[in-house]
């Protein structure tokens, strides 16, 4: 290529093998987890305020730092619908299934996590 | 070197400082079809900082841009900015350790800055929503950054070119 010399080529070569291990060690370790995984935790500011069972299909408000964001569960997947910040980047990231694959809604402070259900966990709570 | 090109150079760096400062400002309305990228065109400027004055020049570039960006949106110190601040620290560590070898072209250091952005960015997440699954966001980010990198590369090497015709 004319624009990369034998050294340039060397460090494409680094980076896509590099991440492409890192992205398959990752997926293989999500197939690892998944199995048996139904709850999802909404965080406002790192503290808890809703705990969401995800075999439910259901829609859930919570309260981010510029509004309301619009959570949806469907066959055991999980979005933002709508929210308010400047780049709607968390709504645009559509479904997400695994426990690996956090949403996160910045400008909100909203953070989405999918974890293993302890003994005793209940459908949902609101905190 | 004699006062005429004192000033003159402190010129063309308080002029990439501004460039990369307009760049980091409008860059979040250019309309890219994969939510979260860049083209990272701010990386530009520091590249041909480090070119044609070296490493300090870069870092005083870049983090000038981070610093003086934040504090025109009003995010200085808060999660933006760090994000921002770790990308571009890390970003200019390895790219100033990479032209110390003077093995890579200004196209792969572009590459690199690109690249290593996205690390620096990632790992502040990370930390800050003690979220380590942030770290699934790292490949798809590092691929995307080669042709993103490799095009600031190119548009670098073009105004290089073309700056040193000038000095």
């Amino acid at each position: 290529m004319k624009y990369l010399n034998r050294f340039d080529q060397w460090l494409v070569i680094v980076l896509v093998v590099g991440s492409t291990l890192l992205y398959g060690s990752l997926t293989w370790l999500i197939n690892a987890a998944n199995s048996g995984q139904r709850i999802a935790i909404v965080s406002y500011r790192d503290e808890e305020i809703l705990r969401i069972d995800m075999s439910i299909n259901a829609n859930y408000v919570v309260q981010g730092t510029l509004g309301e964001v619009f959570i949806e569960v469907q066959d055991q997947r999980i979005r933002v619908e709508k929210e308010t910040s400047p780049l709607n980047i968390c709504s645009i990231q559509g479904w997400v299934s695994s426990s690996f694959v956090p949403i996160t809604c910045l400008p909100n402070h909203i953070l989405i996590v999918i974890v293993a259900p302890k003994e005793g966990d209940i459908d949902f709570e609101v905190k | 070197m004699n006062r005429k090109n004192s000033v003159k150079n402190m010129m063309i760096i308080t002029m990439l400082m501004a460039m990369s400062i307009v760049f980091h400002l409008i860059e979040p309305v250019l309309p890219i079809p994969v939510p979260g990228v860049k083209l990272g065109l701010a990386n530009i400027l520091g590249l041909i900082a480090l070119m044609l004055y070296g490493i300090k020049t870069m870092y005083a570039v870049n983090l000038s841009r981070v610093l003086i960006a934040s504090l025109l949106r009003g995010i200085l110190f808060g999660t933006g900015f760090w994000v921002s601040l770790s990308g571009v620290l890390i970003s200019t560590t390895i790219v100033a350790l990479l032209y110390k070898t003077n093995k890579f072209s200004v196209v792969g250091l572009s590459i690199a800055a690109a690249a290593f952005h996205n690390v620096g960015q990632v790992f502040m997440i990370m930390l800050i929503y003690s979220s380590v699954f942030m770290i699934y966001w790292m490949p798809p980010l590092i691929w995307l950054s080669i042709p993103t990198g490799l095009l600031t590369g190119i548009l670098a090497t073009g105004a290089l070119q073309r700056l040193r015709v000038m000095k």
